[in-house]
């Protein structure tokens, strides 16, 4: 396992859009482990592969109740609003008011290429939201307007 | 994606700091507030509030869990006693968050913070005194101990030394006086502005202003953002200090072209009041006195210049100095010398509720040595004739009047000219306590 470079905002890696994994390779593997670490090592609650420069459809998220995989994502339904301060490991130091639905509905692959549906309120379905996003080369700065401001990070104990 | 500032957490951070590491509640508080200065203002007092909250009524806070839980707080994981009791303090003190919100946080950040197998239980407890809101019971008066200790969130030995030499009655209005909330309290710089000219300024930037019942230099403001974003507060037209810590440059009255010595000074409020006043004697004469402003640290004294530098006093000396180690230029060159002391500050319970967790009956006692220790070497300061002022911000007999009984029989040099306990009166000033004494002509 190994933590990889995270692209910053203004790299065009980040405005492309990625393409679907066909099949778990070992590199599959070892890319989601690592995005994995990666994610804790900046304590973020979601990343996606095109923040380590790699353009596929895979996003890790743990939003406190454990990691998660998600290969080839797709929003099914979503629901409600919630309107709150969002920040991204690609722009670090700021965040920006964005609003996003309350719930959102989703399937995708797990790392044994089985579909699986996830359903989250609130923060994961921020988080869901907004690393699908990157899969498609979008970034919150896109909604957040002018409410962008810098932010201290918590210093983790 | 990172994680947006979830003010629950910001609050169990900022608790964890004051109770595990042993961080000052008001110093975490300034910084937290600084930190997330961007949050609105409804966001920074409601973290403010919770954190006071639960520092100031974590006895009681704990004593209904402890009805509760069928594990004693003193038993559980310190995050989540910390979670249970900011919980609890929201369910009952504070309207604006129904009490189902207060409860889901909780059960929420419990898990974020990796005790997801704690979520069942702090949901339970949480839910079952929400349930149970009208059968808490608290002891009765006659147990008056116990009464104190879950009405007030006084700790039994300090109902016990109180008990001492007050009433019940005293005891019980000192608990009730630290529990009202209060507006903050500052003495207006009389060389500089009138305190009616600041008050119509400060009233047309929207803060609430009220005044004192007999001293014309004290307003009461509230409903402000932040200090730091007052103009006259930067422009040092106003200080923050409370009525009682007035007394003593009041009591001290310098005249023209006195020195005066401040042996423990910061963060200096009662030197700037003692070198103001100076200069107001010096006014019509060309008298030129000084105040020696002293303390024991660099980052003490840096406290003291931030205050001179701000209300322009140009006639204070701001020295590190250990009053502990007799300075021999000072001997009998002071007029007079304010020995405000290092205590255990049970009177200012209100604005620091952090600091009844840190002392203790032993700690009191320790105190008193040192204060001993302080005064024999200062009272040597003192001219002839001159004025020796000693004063804490405790309210209890060893540290104050047993003191000064002791100081009196090993330098019987000194008179006492005066001498109150102050006791806290609701939300408008702090418990202090002062006594002038007098150095005897040779």
């Amino acid at each position: 396992m190994a933590i990889r470079k995270i692209r910053e905002l203004g790299d065009e890696i980040l405005t492309k859009t990625c393409k679907p994994i066909k099949e778990i390779t070992p590199r599959i593997t070892e890319l989601a482990e690592d995005m994995i670490e990666t994610m804790y090592e900046f304590q973020g609650v979601g990343l996606a592969a095109p923040q380590v420069g790699i353009l596929k459809r895979m996003v890790v998220i743990d939003v406190g109740d454990g990691p998660m995989v998600l290969i080839n994502p797709e929003i099914l339904e979503s629901s409600g609003e919630q309107t709150g301060e969002e920040g991204c490991l690609s722009y670090p130091g700021k965040a920006g008011v964005v609003t996003r639905p309350n719930y959102v509905k989703a399937k995708a692959y797990d790392l044994d290429m089985q579909e699986y549906i996830i359903e989250g309120e609130e923060l994961l379905a921020r988080c869901i939201c907004h690393e699908l996003d990157h899969l498609d080369g979008h970034m919150y700065v896109e909604l957040a307007g002018n409410t962008i401001h810098d932010v201290v990070y918590e210093e983790e104990e | 994606m990172t994680n947006s500032v979830n003010t629950r957490e910001v609050i169990l951070d900022c608790l964890l700091a004051v109770t595990k590491e042993q961080a000052f509640l008001h110093v975490v508080m300034r910084d937290v507030l600084a930190k997330y200065a961007y949050l609105d203002k409804r966001d920074r007092s409601f973290i403010s509030r919770v954190c006071h909250g639960t520092m100031e009524r974590m006895p009681e806070l704990d004593g209904i869990i402890n009805q509760f839980s069928k594990v004693s707080v003193r038993k559980m994981k310190p995050v989540i006693r910390l979670i249970l009791r900011s919980a609890l303090y929201q369910m009952l003190y504070m309207d604006s968050v129904p009490n189902s919100a207060a409860v889901n946080e909780a059960v929420k950040l419990a898990s974020k913070r990796g005790f997801s197998g704690l979520k069942g239980f702090v949901n339970g407890v949480l839910r079952n005194i929400d349930r149970n809101l009208a059968t808490i019971s608290y002891p009765s008066r006659d147990h008056f101990i116990d009464y104190m200790e879950m009405r007030y969130s006084i700790f039994p030995w300090m109902t016990k030394l109180w008990l001492t030499s007050m009433s019940e009655e005293q005891v019980e209005a000192i608990g009730e006086a630290f529990l009202k909330e209060g507006p903050t309290c500052v003495r207006v710089m009389t060389d500089r502005i009138t305190p009616q000219a600041l008050m119509k300024q400060l009233v047309e930037q929207g803060i609430t202003v009220a005044t004192h019942e007999t001293r014309e230099d004290v307003l009461y403001l509230s409903s402000y953002d932040s200090l730091g974003a007052i103009k006259q507060f930067r422009d040092g037209l106003f200080y923050v200090q409370d009525p009682s810590s007035m007394e003593v440059a009041t009591v001290i009255k310098p005249k023209a072209g006195e020195i005066g010595v401040d042996v423990c000074a910061a963060p200096g409020g009662k030197s700037i009041h003692a070198a103001m006043l100076l200069k107001e004697q010096e006014q019509q004469t060309d008298k030129k006195g000084r105040i020696y402003a002293r303390d024991l640290t660099p980052m003490k004294l840096a406290l003291i210049e931030e205050n001179i530098a701000r209300t322009g006093m140009d006639n204070i000396t701001a020295e590190i100095k250990d009053a502990r180690v007799l300075d021999e230029a000072m001997v009998e060159k002071a007029d007079f010398v304010i020995a405000d002391l290092p205590c255990s500050g049970l009177g200012v319970l209100r604005k620091k509720p952090d600091i009844k967790y840190r002392t203790s009956l032993d700690n009191v006692r320790e105190l008193a040595q040192l204060q001993q220790e302080i005064l024999a070497v200062v009272c040597q300061y003192v001219k002839p004739g001159g004025r020796l002022l000693y004063s804490t911000c405790t309210i209890n007999r060893i540290e104050n009047e047993e003191n000064v009984e002791t100081f009196l029989k090993e330098h019987s040099e000194f008179t006492r000219k005066a001498q109150q306990q102050l006791l806290p009166k609701d939300g408008k000033q702090d418990g202090f306590f002062y006594c002038l004494l007098e150095k005897g002509a040779k």
